[in-house]
């Protein structure tokens, strides 16, 4: 292989990334590099210094990210772009060192088209202060994705993000065209044909969908136009309990084939999870015991659409046993989806005693009739791992419907597992990674794919993705078009194992 | 009234250069674990630099990094520059939602931002503007140990006795510099057959400051709780935010317990005499207002329906709210210092923010922005005078008293 040599950061760099972005934002003191080293998935804290940028800045127009790439390019250096460090698939971690451009800065609103009904952001825009911002207009951004009130759109852009109302299409259904900046430099509008705010062209190859979900390998992208929605009138969440995940299961069939068009999701909570949140969830409402799994759904319209569609959901939840868990619960649970997302002190030892853990979160994509195989499977393991090492904890799984604009399918399929990452070692974190391809086996061995909304470059994936996962047609694609479009391998290098793409012959 | 508070073992060991105490680690850890940032946006410094230095999750993040040692804490003072004080982001923390007080992780994040820089400061490590925060706050003590100023001037004919069970409490800066809201109030509660008296010499309370103060800091706490008992006082009615969070919640942590008698802030104490029917606001003010939450009342000690009751029961107001929970994303610019440092550290940031919640008050259509605070008061006519924005700034009282009839 031909050995990759990398430009040091030193002061000469400073000083140039210093004129392109002004002083105050180049951030050299360690504090500020070790704060933008991880990303919100389970982190080798012991050694917080294998990813440590050299430096970091805080670019504020799509030039200024231009001139650095351009000087990145001309010198060798690694680039890591960092949105608001909330993914899950390390996609912002970096590996080896280099310059971390972190785009928060690029903040504003462009544009309001009330009459195309799209809006134009700068990617470093946070999901729910857009909507904040619409909503003065009487305009909703429907982006329901967990991290919604910290994720910003450049990272929801780069890993492909996923979002809970599914009804309203994910992050690639909702954009209409890009300001990207390619690993040299060179500044591209990329969209549907040549049309910034069209919604679908079918002229030219569908390159806008190589510019999401590339999780950084591919270059920068800066300005955004995105599909903006009319406020719906009411916002109607209703909870159901079941007596088994079986009997759960069987009905979340029955919901996805009901046709209701204003069902903006449905989510099945396992029995591990509904223990899980008995045990340590502080906002958890006490359900009867009897009640071991359950599907929340949450619905958007018009009021009168609404109405009709409530009625219809109680009389097919009744069909397989599912009781009303009540107004309060719904509501509750439902305002609070965003909140709970990760709490240290819920993670137990074998002794029951809380720790200092930290939460991974699954996201294969599994179809509908292979969930109950892979929930029985991905428990198993977890709660053998558990029981070996003690510093893992299963808080249960969820399971949301995945397709864009219908509901049946295939689940996004989350198994929460708890890691006790302040008392990680090499040895502990080798364990972990071992139980992550363990885990990531299950999903291939029924035809699913490890990662329906973070990205496929964990460590503990990656490795099934490029070997197992994707036909290697595909991924010799991949590394042809990583080659051609950055041919110094500066754009997030190691991620997706694309240096093989530099490999001599 | 018992207010909550955790007692962290930071707020009495002693940090070093490379090192923090476990206990330190550990917490710093638990912001750091979350990685929601839900403190991030909310956060009126980060939402103007962009930078996520500037917030919790940064300044727990930074520690963290000493803790291992990757980074020494002299690095961290400019840093730690970067902070109102106002408690938005620990009010937003997941922490401090749903585990703080069983795990006694609550995050504390305006007490940590003192116990950081303090550190420095004893280490010896100076940081920018350090100089000149801790010169405004000695000037403040200066000007109290020579008695330059007169704390009871503004009460001279108004005949309020130096004693009673319900005292109306305030330090230096409203008995100096806001004496006409101070003056209004007292008539107010005059007005409604309140028995009350003020104390002579009131010592300064800066909240989230004594500490810089050491053992004078300390002495000062002691000072204002002699001064009322000796009053005889059972009720405190508190005209000022900033005083409000030093009795409530400054007092505690620093001397361990709670003050010996109840501190009522004084819109909660008004609203309640009109709820009665002691006052009633009859001659109509015809104006457009909103209100503006002090981070002290609203973030801080979580009272905001008061002031928003006093101007809904004013008749011929027409009153445009922004929800308290929206405003967790504002703050005036001044911050929770009565020393006005802030202001000294980062002059242009803090102007900025308080321009852009002026411009977000003209958004809601209001010719007027309500204040609740002396602080806000005079940050927000500065930002006014300086930007040339066409708003009316009116403290609460101004108004109720113009429904009164009270001059």
């Amino acid at each position: 292989m031909a050995q990759l040599v990398y430009g040091k950061v030193d002061g000469y760099i400073i000083e140039r990334l210093a004129k392109i972005v002004g002083d105050a934002n180049v951030l050299t003191e360690p504090h500020h590099r070790f704060m933008r080293a991880s990303s919100a998935a389970p982190f080798p804290l012991h050694k917080w210094h294998v990813h440590a940028p050299d430096v970091v800045v805080l670019p504020g127009s799509t030039e200024e990210v231009s001139e650095i790439l351009k000087l990145a390019n001309e010198r060798k250096i690694p680039v890591v772009p960092r949105g608001a460090g909330t993914g899950l698939a390390d996609g912002a971690v970096p590996l080896r060192g280099g310059i971390v451009v972190d785009i928060k800065r690029m903040n504003k609103i462009l544009e309001i088209d009330e009459e195309n009904m799209c809006v134009t952001v700068q990617t470093g825009i946070n999901n729910n202060t857009l909507d904040i911002e619409l909503k003065r207009y009487g305009y909703w951004w429907p982006f329901d994705i967990a991290s919604y009130p910290c994720s910003v759109i450049g990272g929801n852009l780069g890993t492909n993000a996923w979002q809970l109302g599914a009804a309203f299409g994910h992050i690639r259904d909702l954009v209409r065209s890009m300001v990207h900046v390619l690993p040299t430099g060179k500044v591209i509008k990329v969209g549907e044909g040549g049309g910034r705010k069209i919604s679908k062209s079918s002229v030219g190859y569908q390159l806008k969908y190589l510019f999401i979900g590339h999780q950084g390998t591919l270059g920068i992208t800066t300005e955004a136009t995105l599909e903006m929605f009319p406020r719906p009138e009411v916002e109607f969440p209703a909870f159901f309990g079941y007596r088994s995940f079986m009997d759960a299961w069987r009905n979340a069939l029955k919901i996805a084939k009901s046709g209701l068009r204003t069902l903006a999701t449905h989510i099945i909570f396992d029995e591990e999870k509904i223990e899980a949140l008995r045990r340590d969830d502080e906002a958890y409402i006490p359900l009867p015991d009897h009640i071991k799994s359950v599907i929340a759904t949450a619905f958007y319209g018009t009021e009168a659409e609404v109405k009709g569609a409530a009625e219809k959901i109680f009389e097919i939840a009744a069909k397989d046993g599912g009781i009303y868990l009540g107004e309060e619960l719904s509501e509750g649970d439902w305002a609070s989806r965003h909140d709970r997302y990760h709490i240290t002190y819920h993670g137990r030892h074998l002794d029951g005693q809380v720790g200092t853990y930290s939460w991974h979160c699954e996201d294969a994509a599994v179809n509908y009739s292979a969930l109950p195989y892979v929930v029985k499977k991905w428990h198993e393991l977890a709660k053998e791992w558990k029981q070996k090492y003690d510093i893992f904890d299963d808080m249960g799984g969820f399971y949301y419907n995945n397709n864009s604009f219908k509901q049946w399918g295939d689940y996004l399929s989350e198994i929460d597992i708890f890691i006790d990452e302040y008392h990680l070692t090499e040895e502990l974190w080798q364990k972990w990674l071992e139980l992550k391809r363990r885990i990531a086996e299950v999903v291939l061995e029924v035809g699913g794919s490890i990662s329906a909304a973070h990205g496929g470059t964990r460590p503990g994936d990656v490795e099934l993705v490029v070997t197992k996962e994707l036909d290697p047609g595909v991924y010799e694609i991949m590394k042809m078009i990583k080659r051609n479009l950055d041919p110094n391998n500066i754009m997030n290098p190691g991620k997706y194992l694309l240096d093989s793409a530099y490999e001599e012959g | 009234m018992t207010t909550a508070y955790t007692y962290k073992p930071w707020l009495v060991e002693k940090w070093k250069d490379d090192w923090v105490p476990e206990e330190v680690a550990i917490d710093c850890y638990a912001t750091f674990a979350c990685r929601h940032k839900f403190c991030r946006e909310v956060c009126p410094v980060y939402q103007e630099t962009g930078n996520e230095s500037h917030i919790s999750y940064g300044f727990h993040v930074a520690l963290l990094s000493v803790s291992r040692g990757y980074e020494k804490l002299h690095n961290l003072g400019n840093t730690f520059t970067y902070c109102l004080q106002c408690g938005a982001c620990q009010l937003r923390c997941p922490n401090t939602l749903f585990t703080g007080d069983f795990y006694r992780i609550t995050n504390e994040h305006n007490v940590l931002v003192t116990k950081t820089r303090n550190e420095l400061l004893r280490l010896g490590f100076k940081f920018k503007g350090s100089d000149d925060m801790l010169k405004a706050i000695n000037q403040i003590v200066k000007d109290t140990e020579e008695a330059r100023l007169s704390l009871t001037e503004w009460a001279k004919d108004l005949d309020l006795p130096r004693y009673g069970e319900t005292i109306l409490f305030t330090d230096y800066f409203m008995a100096t510099q806001m004496t006409n809201i101070l003056r209004l109030i007292a008539k107010i509660l005059k007005v409604a057959g309140i028995k009350f008296g003020i104390i002579e010499n009131p010592k300064p309370t800066l909240p989230y400051e004594l500490d810089y103060l050491g053992e004078k800091g300390i002495q000062y706490i002691k000072e204002n709780i002699e001064a009322l008992k000796k009053a005889g006082a059972k009720t405190v009615i508190v005209p000022d935010p900033h005083v409000y969070v030093s009795l409530t919640k400054e007092y505690p942590r620093l001397t361990g317990s709670e003050v010996p008698f109840d501190v009522v802030f004084v819109t909660d104490y008004i609203w309640n005499l009109i709820k009665e029917g002691k006052l009633v606001p009859k001659k109509p003010v015809n104006k457009k207002v909103t209100y503006h939450d002090p981070c002290m009342l609203n973030k801080v000690s979580g009272i905001w329906e008061s002031p928003r009751n006093i101007l809904k029961s004013i008749p011929g107001i027409e009153f445009i709210d922004e929800d308290h929970v929206t405003q967790w994303y504002y703050c005036c610019g001044n911050g929770a210092s009565e020393a006005r440092t802030f202001k000294i550290l980062h002059e242009d940031l803090s102007y900025r923010i308080g321009l852009k919640r002026l411009n977000r008050a003209l958004d809601t259509g209001a010719k007027t922005l309500a204040v609740a605070c002396p602080h806000c008061n005079e940050q927000f006519n500065e930002v006014k005078l300086k930007s040339k924005t066409e708003i009316e700034i009116l403290d609460i009282f101004e108004i109720l008293a113009e429904s009164l009839e009270i001059r």
